[in-house]
């Protein structure tokens, strides 16, 4: 078994060893591959207004199979989820339960529409349940317009398995949460602190390419994505 | 719709070949595998589409991006201060990781890796492993070693492409594509064996079946075994991309999570990700990113109900110390990323089993020898054509075709190259440090030449000439010298 200390001496002794020999570095963007060269002529840096990123974060989830639209407000949102799951039939819906999600007030019309709903965080067996469940929902930190991702990070309230078992997935993200760019979440998360447990960026259906290069949807995560951005 | 799947706690194991992979079991020497390769249709049809379709969107999503050259040049510029500082990094990650309640082990090879390990299965009395993107648990033949060291213990590959080449007892092909040289009938066929009963030769019925039969090995694992994409020291997270989603679920369900990672594999700060997440995705598959990028930091926290209660990161060696502070040390900058297989003519004709390595294509001819020694892998920096299209397409500028030349310049000095191709370079050395042995030299050859030649080339030459045409054809001398033609005017 290596030792911390000695391990770390080894690496350090390595870099020092008399063996290292200088030698010159290649300046990586003299390749004359045309993507590095930097006289190419370059895209416009894309500079969005607020308006424009709801409709560019809608095209890109659609340019990946993923389903979006724009509601109004919570009760639109509600109302979507509510003929979604009618339209699936689904007996089971697990859902966050962080505040944002519960502020959906979707659990009593599911449940008269016979869809049972497990909460995360509050029901014992919601963990469980995701394994079965036909719908999840959940809340989302961000949406960067740019690749048409979600952020989704852990809490108490907040369980992987919603975003990830089910063999399909709602997410609700109110409008102002939308950034431009991954780089913009980044940047915040750099300066924000202790991650969290888990921060992940779903960016549309689960797909593979690996039998005979042709894509299948769903293979391990939802094949089915709907984004609704509320505002 | 209601659900089709009814994952229910499975013990039943399936059929699985564990024979090791590694070069050294891989049949033949290189050529020999070559020859073999060159034969196979499917799988050069699928190697040039693979190559197609992954390179051309590789450009597209590159060229979309304004400051890509930037981005290249302060990814270089990154892990050549990683590199340099590896042992302050590596301090920093582990530190990290602990004060998020993870667990760190130092393994200098892969014995030490695999006696951790093995003594997380006994603890937690594991029967069922998953596994997801770990090019290093390959490397150090994980699976092969745990199994023999826990009879009844079953390790699941989850990548869909890993997963099939696993029931199939083959190592991958493809840093990014494991199963590229398969069909869908070999995948049927395949699946048909562990179901006990046909499965249909069609992508959706083979994925569907794929999704049931690993969702109930997910749901029964006890411990989830992942590589990384990257391990930052500033705050002790993992960061894993994968597109199926496999990646995710393995690092989330199973209650123990051991990450087995590289040590050239780190990065400063988080900060530091908007650099390389914007050029990994988008080297690799032309995807601006992939389905699931994935940040874990340590276990789950307190009151969390999901994620892993215990959280080990392997921080693996087996050889890569030995690469620091020598001519090599930049491959040690590689992020993975596949773009080098994706361009270069000699995998794009052979795929990656003839390289008999865990890593294939241009990298893997690097990384191979430095990793194993030269001995175990001479063949490799000598299979290419130096034409460069690894380094253009790399994103973090790595000199590939620069270190393969080194590669076989090291060769030759710890007198590998054999005496044949000694000899024959001396007598070239000598040749064109003196006109008048040129001259008499070409004059020789031209008479020389003249039975072998065979449709405006060379195909076999007797010794020493036959270890370049073994493997090549030789151009033949021309019949006027440029210096003749020269002399009269052309």
């Amino acid at each position: 078994m290596a030792d911390r200390e000695q391990f770390l001496a080894h690496v350090r002794e390595r870099i020092q060893s008399s063996g290292a020999r200088p030698h010159e570095h290649y300046q990586p963007t003299v390749a004359p591959d045309s993507v590095w060269t930097p006289s190419r002529p370059r895209p416009p840096v894309w500079e969005p207004s607020a308006d424009e990123l709801p409709e560019r974060f809608l095209a890109e989830l659609r340019a990946l199979s993923g389903t979006g639209a724009r509601v109004a407000d919570e009760t639109a949102a509600r109302d979507y989820i509510i003929e979604l799951a009618r339209h699936k039939r689904a007996t089971l819906l697990v859902r966050w339960g962080d505040e944002p999600t519960d502020a959906l007030g979707v659990d009593a019309p599911l449940a008269a529409a016979g869809t049972r709903v497990a909460v995360w965080g509050r029901d014992a067996d919601a963990r469980a349940l995701c394994a079965t469940a036909d719908l999840g929902l959940s809340s989302a930190e961000y949406a960067v317009a740019e690749t048409g991702s979600l952020v989704l990070v852990t809490s108490p309230e907040r369980g992987r398995a919603v975003t990830l078992l089910p063999p399909a997935y709602v997410a609700v993200v109110p409008v102002a949460r939308l950034v431009p760019r991954v780089a913009d979440v980044i940047a915040h998360y750099a300066q924000a602190g202790p991650l969290p447990a888990s921060l992940c960026f779903h960016t549309g259906p689960s797909r593979s390419a690996d039998i005979e290069q042709s894509l299948a949807i769903g293979v391990h995560a939802p094949g089915e994505i709907h984004v609704l951005l509320v505002g | 719709m209601a659900r089709t799947t009814t994952p229910k706690p499975a013990r039943q194991r399936d059929t699985v070949d564990t024979r090791p992979t590694g070069p050294e079991h891989a049949g033949g020497d290189f050529n020999a595998r070559g020859r073999a390769a060159l034969k196979d249709e499917f799988l050069h049809d699928s190697l040039a589409m693979a190559q197609t379709r992954l390179a051309g969107s590789r450009t597209a999503t590159l060229a979309a991006l304004p400051d890509a050259p930037e981005l290249r040049e302060r990814a270089y510029a990154i892990k050549q201060d990683v590199i340099a500082h590896l042992d302050t990094y590596l301090e920093r990650l582990a530190d990290a990781v602990e004060r998020a309640s993870g667990h760190v082990h130092f393994a200098s090879d892969g014995a030490d890796a695999i006696t951790y390990i093995s003594g997380i299965v006994a603890r937690r009395g594991a029967r069922t492993i998953v596994k997801s993107k770990s090019m290093a648990t390959e490397e150090i033949e994980l699976n092969h070693r745990l199994e023999e060291l826990h009879p009844g213990l079953e390790i699941v590959e989850t990548d869909l492409g890993e997963w099939i080449i696993q029931l199939r007892g083959e190592p991958p092909s493809h840093i990014i594509a494991p199963a590229v040289h398969l069909n869908r009938f070999q995948v049927a066929e395949t699946f048909s064996q562990v179901a006990g009963e046909p499965v249909p030769p069609d992508v959706e019925d083979l994925m569907q079946f794929a999704r049931r039969r690993l969702r109930q090995k997910f749901l029964a694992a006890e411990i989830g075994i992942s590589g990384a994409n990257f391990a930052i020291a500033e705050t002790g997270t993992i960061v894993m991309v994968t597109n199926e989603g496999n990646g995710r679920l393995v690092t989330s369900l199973p209650p123990v999570h051991i990450a087995v990672v590289g040590i050239e594999k780190l990065l400063p700060r988080v900060a530091d990700l908007s650099v390389f997440l914007q050029l990994l995705a988008r080297s690799g598959t032309g995807q601006k990113l992939t389905v699931f990028t994935n940040l874990i930091t340590g276990p789950r926290r307190p009151g969390e109900s999901d994620g892993p209660e215990e959280f080990h990161l392997v921080l693996l060696d087996n050889g890569r110390s030995q690469i620091l502070g020598t001519e090599f040390d930049e491959a040690l900058y590689c992020i993975r990323c596949g773009a080098c297989l994706n361009v270069c003519p000699v995998y794009r004709q052979v795929g990656g089993h003839v390289y008999g390595s865990t890593y294939s294509g241009p990298i893997g001819a690097v990384i191979t020898p430095l990793l194993k020694g030269d001995a175990a892998a001479k063949d490799l920096p000598n299979a290419s054509s130096l034409c460069g299209a690894c380094w253009e397409a790399c994103p973090v500028g790595i000199p590939l075709h620069d270190l393969l030349l080194k590669l076989r310049n090291r060769e030759t000095r710890e007198g590998l190259a054999g005496r044949d191709q000694s000899l024959l370079f001396a007598g070239f050395a000598q040749a064109m440090a003196h006109p008048a042995a040129y001259r008499l030299g070409a004059a020789a050859g031209r008479i020389a030449q003249a039975p072998f030649i065979s449709a405006g080339s060379i195909r076999r030459a007797p010794r020493p000439a036959d270890r370049w045409t073994g493997t090549r054809d030789l151009p033949p001398i021309a019949g006027a010298s440029f210096r003749d033609r020269w002399k009269e005017g052309i």
